[in-house]
C-alpha cells in the first residue's frame, strides 16, 4: 500500500479535464455514485445500473487521459480479498432468498445455488463499480486539493490538520519504509521465508516498525518545528479561504447528481411497471 | 476486516454511521482540549504509522497472511480509547477514499470496528491487566490480542445482520484467523511499545509505564 501511495500521487499530478475539477465536486460525484449504488436493493436491477454507471465512470476515465491498465492494476491490487469472500458467496444460503435451486452438488453435502450465484454476481457489480469511482477520485486528485476540498465542504478543523499531518508523515514513512525494506534485502531478510525462525522474523518485524515510527517522529518533529516558524499551526485550517466554484464546475456537478439520481430511480420505476 | 462499499445495506451502514458520529463527536472533544501543539506531530505520526502497520502483511501459516489493527497501540500510548477513535478514524478516512480500502457507506461501521471497540477494548484491558499484573508485556500483549479478536469478531456479527456471510461460519472463521493474527499483533505492539518507552520514554502517556497502570 505504501508503494502504491507514490504511483497515486504521480498520476493525480497530471494534467486532464478532470485533474483540473474542483476537488469538491469530484468528492461529491464520487461519493454520490457509491451511495447510489449500495442503495440500489440486492436485485438483478443491478446490472443495469451498474452497466450505466459503469459507461459513466470510463468516460470519465477517458477525460482523465490515464491509462486504462493504471486503473485495472489498482482494481486488481483491491478485489482479491474480497472477491473471495464474493466467490464463497455462491455455496451459501442468505435472507434474500427464499426458495434455492442446487445447480451442482459438490462432496460434504456442499451445494452451488442458483440464486446464489446471482446474489454473488449483484454483490462484485457493486462492489468493483463503487471501487472504481474511488479509484478515479484519488487518480486525478492531489492529497492537499482532496483535504482542502474536504475543510471547505465542513471537515471538522481537527481532522483537517491531522489529516494533512498525517499525510505529510506518510511519504515520510514511505521514504523510510524503502530504505530499511533495501538494507533488509541486501541481509536477505525476508517475513515470509519460513526458513527463518518464526521467532526471530517477529522480533525483526517489531524493531522494524518500532525504527519507523521513532525516525519518522523526529524526523517530523524538526519539520513540524520548521512549519511552526514560517506561520503553520494548530489552528491554520480553520482559515482556509473560501474558494466558489466557477460555473462549468456548478455544470458538471449539477449534471452529474442528477444523472447519479435519475438511472437508479429510472431503473426501478421501469422494474415495477413492468411487474 | 476493512468491510467494503455493497456488503452492508445502505440504510444499516446509516445508523452504523450514526453511532460512529458520536464516538467521532467525543474524539474531535478528545482532540480539542488534548490536541496541544507538543502532542499534534505524535498523534498525526502516529496515525501514519497504523496506516503502515496496516499495510505490513504478516504471514500466519498455508500461505495466508494478514494485517495489524494498532488500536490498542494507539490508545496506550496517549492514554484514552477516544485518541484510538480520533486517530482511527484518520486512517480509515485514508484508506477509504484513497486506496478504496474499506468503503464510504461502512466507513462508519469501519470505525465502530477498528477504532471504537478496537481502542476500547485495547485501553480498558490494558489499565485493567496493568493493575492486576503490574507487568507492561503481559498487559499489552493481551490488550492488543483482544483488541484484535473482538473487532473481527463484531465485522462478523455485522455482515451476518447483512446477510452477506453465515453467523457461524463468519464467527469462526474470523475468530480463528484473527485469534492468530492478534498474537502477533500482541507481539509487535509490546515491541512497539517497549521500544518507545526505551527510546523516547517523552512521548508515552506516563501511566503506560508507571507498575499500577493507575
Amino acid at each position: 500500500m505504501i508503494e502504491e501511495l507514490f504511483q497515486i500521487e504521480r498520476d493525480a499530478y497530471k494534467d486532464s479535464l478532470i485533474h483540473r475539477l474542483d476537488a469538491r465536486v469530484k468528492i461529491a460525484i464520487a461519493f454520490a455514485a457509491i451511495i447510489a449504488l449500495v442503495a440500489v436493493p440486492y436485485s438483478t436491477m443491478i446490472y443495469t445500473v451498474g452497466a450505466v454507471f459503469f459507461l459513466f465512470f470510463c468516460i470519465l476515465w477517458c477525460c482523465t487521459r490515464l491509462s486504462p491498465v493504471v486503473y485495472v492494476k489498482r482494481v486488481l491490487a483491491i478485489v482479491p480479498l474480497w472477491g473471495v469472500i464474493i466467490f464463497f458467496q455462491i455455496f451459501l444460503k442468505n435472507k434474500y432468498y427464499t426458495d434455492y435451486h442446487v445447480v451442482m452438488s459438490l462432496p460434504f453435502s456442499i451445494s452451488i445455488y442458483a440464486e446464489s450465484i446471482e446474489f454473488a454476481f449483484i454483490l462484485l457489480v457493486k462492489f468493483v463499480i463503487c471501487i472504481s469511482f474511488i479509484i478515479l477520485l484519488s487518480s486525478t486528485t492531489k492529497m492537499q486539493d482532496m483535504l482542502e476540498g474536504a475543510a471547505r465542504m465542513g471537515l471538522p478543523a481537527e481532522f483537517a490538520l491531522a489529516l494533512g499531518m498525517m499525510i505529510r508523515y506518510l511519504f515520510v514513512f514511505g521514504y523510510m519504509y524503502r530504505k530499511i525494506n533495501e538494507t533488509l534485502k541486501t541481509k536477505c531478510f525476508d517475513a515470509l521465508d519460513s526458513h527463518l525462525p518464526y521467532r526471530y522474523r517477529l522480533r525483526q518485524l517489531g524493531y522494524t516498525i518500532g525504527t519507523m515510527f521513532i525516525r519518522s517522529y523526529e524526523q517530523g518533529e524538526r519539520v513540524y518545528t520548521s512549519m511552526l516558524c514560517r506561520g503553520y499551526g494548530r489552528d491554520s485550517f480553520l482559515f482556509v479561504e473560501k474558494k466558489p466554484l466557477k460555473g462549468c464546475e456548478w455544470a458538471v456537478l449539477s449534471i452529474s447528481l442528477l444523472f447519479i439520481v435519475a438511472v437508479p430511480l429510472a431503473v426501478w420505476l421501469t422494474t415495477v411497471r413492468l411487474f | 476486516m476493512h468491510i467494503p462499499d455493497a456488503f452492508i445495506p445502505i440504510w444499516q451502514g446509516a445508523i452504523y454511521w450514526i453511532i460512529a458520529l458520536v464516538f467521532i463527536a467525543l474524539a474531535l472533544r478528545w482532540a480539542r482540549n488534548e490536541m496541544n501543539e507538543e502532542k499534534l506531530p505524535l498523534v498525526a505520526v502516529l496515525a501514519a504509522g497504523i496506516f503502515a502497520l496496516q499495510s505490513f502483511n504478516l504471514p500466519v501459516s498455508m500461505g495466508t497472511s494478514g494485517h495489524l489493527v494498532g488500536g490498542a497501540l494507539a490508545a496506550i500510548l496517549l492514554g484514552s480509547p477516544f485518541a484510538a477513535v480520533f486517530i482511527l478514524s484518520l486512517v480509515l478516512i485514508v484508506q477509504a477514499v484513497l486506496f478504496g480500502d474499506g468503503g464510504i457507506t461502512t466507513l462508519g461501521t469501519n470505525i465502530i470496528n477498528m477504532g471504537v471497540i478496537g481502542g476500547f477494548v485495547g485501553f480498558y484491558t490494558f489499565r485493567g491487566m496493568m493493575g492486576m499484573t503490574k507487568n507492561m508485556p503481559i498487559s499489552g500483549f493481551l490488550a492488543a490480542w483482544l483488541a484484535c479478536l473482538i473487532p473481527a469478531l463484531a465485522c462478523a456479527v455485522e455482515m451476518f445482520l447483512a446477510g452477506t456471510f453465515p453467523l457461524a461460519e463468519g464467527l469462526v472463521a474470523m475468530g480463528i484467523y484473527h485469534a492468530i493474527i492478534g498474537v502477533i499483533e500482541g507481539f509487535v505492539t509490546v515491541a512497539a511499545i517497549y521500544l518507545i518507552i526505551t527510546a523516547r520514554p517523552d512521548l508515552v502517556d506516563a501511566k503506560v509505564s508507571t507498575p499500577t497502570g493507575a
